[in-house]
């Protein structure tokens, strides 16, 4: 894709360099006190930075080493992952523990240096399944959520361990989680939201059961999510934000939809949640940078194929050559 | 440090959670301090007294929330940790107690509402804390509050008509009272009057007739409002509703959904590409 129209400004112009070297300098920010305040994003932290590094071309500019050592840090007697050291396992940060031992390629870690291998991670996720709903807590003290469903069945269809739970229960929850809208909420019966659409297809789609979507209508109201300043917005009156360029972008991409939408302006909207001077992206254009929309704007921009980003994967949400390598296995 | 539960543990805890409520693991060791007070007023004199004493750990609890959920209406693990104490007084207390302490949380969630119409995570926990009154009850199966739920989405819906999250809650609800009350054919046509959806059992020349209908009054709205792209969009979805009732689609109405979506194209340009799909498909 070439730069869009209103080139000439600097800020209509990935700034690979700089989104490179503010991610890079994170981790380097210890003495703020913001850092210490976002410890409970530790784990996650490093997946949105990681597969950000990977999407911009420069994958080794992380530690690799250093990475491996904090993830192993992270890892609880259970199997599970917290934020950070001495934080209880919970499902979310174990899936990112995960993505990024694949992004690495040292899952074999788990078994040299973790805890029971990659058998005891499985056991953990497996060990959250609801028996009565199929749907997945994310912790022992949990409520079931469908971001846990999919967040679980990425990171066991990653290790290869997806046939540890009862695949069929927790599909036959997402289908009581659509709305006559076509899209999906968080609960049975609960409204339509982006978030939950892209969780509820992406589980559908590591199931191999992306036949039981409404394409046409959940399509419909996918697309209405962009606004006219090409931006995409959450649900219906809600404004918009450089993340739904992954929420919405992604779910579409995997029910074939994106041509439903015009990706030209919407690669011209992330491009201005972009600071062209110190790097990162914001939410919406000016507003203050932070990892998780630098990861997700760089995700969108490469759903579109915008020139210069690596091609990422709309169910995982990792670099598409790694998906395909890992699960050729 | 597990062994600590001490009211000294509980006041650091709350000085730590209530300077940063995204600690889950600190709200974790909270349930745990509070389980163990739990048990030890379980071992009261009494199961009265037991009662009692659990109540008071419990309303005291949900209290200390209060003030953080004003200052962190968004921080998932404040409510994530909300919802397990009303559990807990689900499991451990009478029935009426805890009745009553679901049913303050059902007017805390009005008085939520009332704030802020368009509260996404309100009408979710709405429906959740509804979902556990219904099944709080002596009544074997349960007892349906949907009637009384319906009104106030309606009410709702009067102060805000443009308010998705009370036409989404209503749309759900009509659905479950036409299936409780396997209403009359009267009824539900009574009901699908302010409704949008289709009863499942009018006969195919009622429903056919119900949409015919439908789609003259859409077409009335279309005067004067031509630039409105959802009476296009409901022209079609009506007309397409109607063909699927007959099993098949006459040319008249074929050519009147072509020039439907012409004018999409030009108004919608956004989302070219779907009604370019859509066009084609028609003439597949
Ligand atoms: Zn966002």
């Amino acid at each position: 894709m070439s730069p869009v129209s209103g080139a000439g400004q600097s800020d209509q112009y990935l700034c690979v360099q700089k989104h490179v070297e503010y991610i890079k300098n994170l981790d380097s920010r210890r003495d703020e006190l913001e850092y210490w305040l976002t410890e409970h994003l530790r784990l996650n932290g490093v997946y949105w930075g990681l597969t950000a590094l990977h999407l911009l071309g420069c994958p080794q500019a992380l530690p690799r080493e250093d990475t491996i050592n904090f993830v192993l840090s992270c890892q609880r007697e259970n199997g599970g992952f917290g934020a950070a050291p001495g934080h209880d396992a919970h499902m979310l940060y174990t899936v990112s523990a995960v993505q990024i031992l694949v992004m690495l390629d040292a899952v074999g870690e788990l078994e040299k240096r973790g805890l029971g291998g990659k058998q005891k991670v499985g056991s953990f996720i497996a060990g959250l399944q609801d028996e009565k709903t199929g749907s997945f807590m994310g912790d022992e003290w949990g409520e079931l959520d469908t971001r846990f469903l999919y967040g679980a069945f990425n990171a066991l269809s990653l290790l290869g361990l997806l046939d540890t739970v009862d695949v069929p229960k927790a599909v036959a929850y997402i289908q009581e989680c659509e709305n006559l809208d076509g899209g999906y909420g968080i609960h049975p019966g609960a409204e339509s939201h982006s978030g939950q659409v892209f969780t509820c297809v992406g589980a559908l789609a590591i199931a191999g059961r992306l036949d039981l979507i409404n394409k046409d209508r959940l399509g419909g109201w996918l697309s209405e999510r962009q606004v006219d300043n090409g931006g995409f917005n959450g649900r219906p009156e809600k404004l918009e934000d450089a993340c739904y360029s992954w929420w919405v972008g992604a779910s579409l991409a995997m029910i074939d939809k994106l041509h439903w939408i015009n990706g030209d302006k919407l690669a011209a909207f992330i491009l201005r949640c972009q600071d062209p001077e110190n790097g990162g992206f914001g939410d919406r254009p000016g507003n203050m940078v932070d990892v998780f929309h630098t990861h997700f704007a760089l995700a969108g921009l490469s759903l579109l194929g915008y020139d210069g980003v690596e091609e990422v994967d709309p169910v995982y949400c990792m670099p598409k050559a790694i998906t395909t390598k890992c699960l050729s296995k | 440090m597990a062994s600590q539960y001490t009211p000294e543990t509980l006041q650091k805890i709350s000085e730590l959670l209530t300077k940063n409520p995204e600690y889950y693991t600190v709200w974790n060791y909270r349930r745990q301090v509070l389980r163990h007070e739990f048990t030890q007023a379980a071992s009261s004199d009494s199961a009265e007294a037991a009662a009692d004493r659990i109540t008071t750990l419990i309303k005291n609890d949900l209290l200390f929330l209060m003030p953080l959920l004003r200052s962190f209406p968004k921080c998932y693990w404040i409510w994530n940790y909300r919802l397990w104490l009303l559990d807990e007084a689900k499991r451990l207390l009478p029935l009426s107690i805890s009745r009553r302490i679901w049913e303050e949380e059902l007017a805390l969630v009005g008085k939520m509402l009332r704030l802020d119409s368009r509260n996404f995570h309100g009408w979710g926990y709405r429906r959740v804390v509804v979902d556990t009154l219904e099944t709080l009850t002596s009544e074997e199966q349960g007892e349906s509050m949907a009637q009384a739920e319906f009104e106030y989405a309606k009410k709702m819906i009067g102060t805000n008509l443009s308010n998705f999250s009370a036409w989404h809650y209503r749309t759900k609800l009509i659905q479950r009272l036409l299936n409780e009350k396997s209403a009359t054919d009267a009824e539900r046509r009574k009901m699908l009057n302010d409704g949008q959806t289709m009863a499942p059992n009018l006969s195919q020349s009622e429903r056919l007739d119900y949409v015919r209908q439908e789609i003259e009054e859409i077409q009335d709205m279309l005067d004067g409002a031509e630039d409105c792209k959802y009476i296009y969009q409901a022209l079609i979805d009506c007309t397409l509703l109607a063909s699927k009732i007959q099993g098949t689609m006459s040319s008249d109405d074929q050519q009147k959904v072509l020039s439907w979506i012409s004018e999409l194209k030009k108004m919608d340009p956004l989302r070219r590409g779907r009604w370019l799909d859509f066009e084609r498909s028609l003439c597949a």
